[in-house]
């Protein structure tokens, strides 16, 4: 069971309040009439999927139902840092530095 | 004041409105009486639910909406306004969004007030057909509470004037805490049902009156 | 290799079972082969063994990092079934469920495939019309299946709550009678033992750290005992198919989550045939042992720690109460979780890549072991002809480009 610190709501809540949206910074193509098939695709459909340091998106569902950011370890899951949609992390990754972290 | 286009949902008293409980029949066994009672469910019915979006660091916005209500607008997560008298209520529930209850008949005027002390970019819409209230209250409500949420209800992390959304008995709901045994619960019309029957289900144990 | 038969273990009981062959070798690496498998699940094995057998290509490595079927092979619900919505999935899948019917005798090792049948249960009015579309359209396939009323569910399965007093009451099913399940260990065991009789070397705590690429072409992996060159490169990596890739500068449209399974103690048999809910998130068969054998959905985080939360599990078990209410009082023995890797249209992937000689077959998300056999057969035909087969040709990793998907979320399982 994870405790996910959600950055609007301002504390822990349990991982059932929320839901998993996916890897985050993915950039939309500029001009979607322009960009070619290959660029597409890998915007819709690829994934870094890496074994390690993920960022991903999350929806707290139950609770104030915005989206925010989480970064986690895929392994040993641990969340190292939790920020609002928009913000970037915090480094690229020195563990504890964000706020957000695991309890 | 806003340009906005508003009408009254609710113009003729004369039209029969129905509790979304209207239909449910608990199969519980239930006390007569709230004496002895652990928990005592009250449906308030047909209140007045609005809800508000606009920007809390806008500080014509958060005055607007105390001129226009009586009640600071609680800016801190989790926050709730209550009247003194309980009859109207804020309840934060995002940072831009908050669920204002009023007396049921009274949304109407609630809105035109809102809408004639706000100005700028903000959103009034009312929901009062769409979800009810559960009042709990008695020595048993928080283990009811405890047996259907993961939220901590413990008093050090709950305490009054608080409320959350959160899971509730797998589907969801706000948890207000209203007094020091008194708890409401704000649900959605299409769940009231399930959720009301499973309050009465995790609440017979402790003994439970419904009360009118 | 030593032929396994009821004459064989009467002659072995005499000498009290001690001179049995070892089932395969434990070879050193050679420099070089024809084509290293990545991988030595069930798929990979499969792979490596219709490789020697079909094509008689037997300068064959599967490297395999921890041991033989020891990854998802070891850790899924064991269901077979083939009664998949769209043309080119149900192709792949009948593809493989004829080499299952078979696959006891062809590998002379019992992989104790029982087609006891599986059912999909409907709860809400559009889960019984996308059943009966997808029975029809197996049909067409030359699937068989049918539409189960509550009725004749109630039959099949006594035990199962199918009033209306329920949550999600069951409304009917889907009913697949040449499905079933089989032993999951034996079919790693059985493809092992048959692929080094036909000479393939099983490399065993061997993990791949590198995948060499020059000109354009692949050029062997990187091991823990070694580089080891080879011709072609065949990944069948599961869940960590995306790490495998990136070592050779590609990536995947794949994400990696935990899908959990438990079983039960073992009961007297109760349940003689596979029960699944897409619905309501959960399915359950009996084991010969005699344990309940649940599977879970997907956990939604990406994870590649072989475990889940115990919110999928305690929902899993909800669901599977509710289904069963006279199982409420069995206790879980073990649950566990496996790395699934899914893909956005939930098929899966067989391919070449934008590398020469690498090709991957990955993808196969929560429902990968009712395809071993015909992952392998078919893995194998376009390794060794270093062209698509025809039934792998529409699972191309291209499709994620050209938008050509086949969506098969509404048959391929729970929760995906």
């Amino acid at each position: 069971m994870l405790l996910i610190y959600c950055p609007y709501c301002e504390e822990y809540r349990e991982e059932e309040e929320f839901r998993p949206k996916g890897e985050a910074h993915i950039a939309r193509p500029q001009n979607p009439e322009e960009t070619p098939d290959e660029v597409w695709g890998d915007y819709l459909f690829f994934r870094k999927n890496p074994r390690g340091v993920h960022h991903e998106q999350w929806l707290h569902a139950a609770g104030c139902r915005k989206y925010f950011n989480v970064t986690r370890h895929t392994v040993s899951y641990e969340i190292l840092e939790t920020y609002k949609a928009g913000q970037h992390p915090a480094s690229d990754r020195a563990p504890g530095v964000g706020t957000g972290g695991a309890k | 004041m806003s340009d906005a286009a508003v009408f009254d949902v609710n113009p003729a008293a004369s039209v029969a409105s129905e509790s979304p409980l209207a239909a449910c029949r608990p199969r519980v066994a239930t006390l007569a009486n709230a004496e002895g009672a652990g928990v005592v469910v009250r449906e308030r019915a047909f209140l007045g639910h609005l809800i508000l979006r606009g920007n809390a660091a806008d500080e014509a916005f958060v005055a607007g909406v105390e001129q226009a209500l009586g009640l600071p607008l609680p800016t801190k997560a989790c926050g709730l306004s209550l009247a003194a008298e309980g009859t109207s209520s804020i309840q934060w529930l995002s940072p831009d969004e908050w669920l204002i209850i009023v007396p049921g008949g009274a949304e109407f005027a609630t809105e035109l007030r809102l809408r004639e002390c706000l100005g700028g970019h903000f959103a009034v819409v009312n929901v009062s057909g769409g979800q009810t209230v559960l009042e709990l209250s008695g020595t048993g409500v928080r283990e009811v509470l405890m047996k259907s949420t993961p939220y901590d209800v413990h008093p050090a992390s709950f305490p009054v004037g608080r409320g959350v959304g959160t899971v509730f008995a797998k589907s969801a709901a706000l948890v207000r805490r209203v007094g020091e045994e008194r708890w409401e619960l704000v649900i959605r019309r299409s769940f009231a049902d399930y959720l009301y029957r499973w309050l009465l289900d995790a609440a017979e144990e402790f003994g439970v009156h419904i009360a009118d | 290799m030593q032929h396994y038969s009821g004459f064989g273990l009467l002659k072995h009981g005499l000498s009290y079972h001690e001179n049995w062959q070892r089932a395969w070798r434990n070879p050193e690496p050679k420099a070089r082969y024809d084509i290293v498998i990545v991988g030595g699940g069930g798929h990979g094995l499969a792979t490596a063994y219709y490789l020697a057998k079909v094509h008689g290509i037997t300068n064959v490595a599967v490297v395999e990092k921890g041991w033989l079927g020891g990854g998802n092979t070891a850790r899924n619900t064991t269901i077979v079934r083939s009664n998949y919505l769209w043309d080119e999935a149900a192709w792949l899948y009948e593809h493989a469920m004829k080499l299952w019917e078979g696959l006891s005798q062809d590998l002379n090792y019992n992989v104790m495939f029982s087609q006891r049948g599986v059912m999909n249960l409907g709860h809400t009015l559009q889960d019984m019309r996308d059943i009966q579309r997808r029975v029809n359209a197996n049909r067409l396939n030359g699937v068989d299946g049918e539409v189960l009323d509550v009725r004749r569910i109630q039959e099949i399965v006594p035990l199962m709550d199918c009033s209306r007093n329920t949550r999600y009451p069951v409304l009917g099913a889907s009913w697949q009678p040449r499905g079933g399940v089989a032993r999951h260990d034996a079919v790693a065991w059985g493809y092992a033992r048959g692929a080094d009789a036909h000479g393939v070397d099983l490399l065993q705590q061997t993990e791949v750290t590198g995948i060499r690429v020059s000109g354009g072409r692949v050029q062997g992996v990187e091991t823990t005992r070694g580089f080891i060159a080879a011709d072609s490169v065949g990944v069948v990596a599961a869940g960590n198919s995306s790490v495998i890739a990136k070592m050779a500068g590609l990536r995947l449209p794949l994400e990696s989550h935990p899908l959990q399974a438990l079983v039960s103690e073992p009961m007297k048999p109760v349940l003689d045939t596979v029960v699944m809910s897409n619905h309501v998130h959960g399915y359950i068969s009996q084991s010969d042992k005699g344990d309940l054998v649940i599977g879970a959905g997907i956990d939604g985080y990406n994870g590649y720690g072989q475990r889940g939360s115990y919110t999928t599990i305690e929902h899993t078990l909800q669901a599977i109460v509710e289904l069963f209410p006279s199982f409420s009082r069995v206790r879980m023995n073990r649950q566990w979780g496996g790395i699934v890797d899914t893909c956005p249209d939930a098929c899966p992937i067989i391919s070449a890549t934008s590398v020469g000689g690498l090709f991957f077959n990955c993808g196969w998300g929560t429902g990968g072991f009712k395809a071993t056999p015909g992952s392998g057969h078919v893995f194998a035909a376009t390794l060794a002809a270093g062209k698509a087969h025809l039934l792998a040709a529409p699972f191309s990793i291209d499709r994620f480009i050209s938008g050509k998907l086949i969506d098969e979320h509404g048959a391929a399982g729970v929760a995906h």
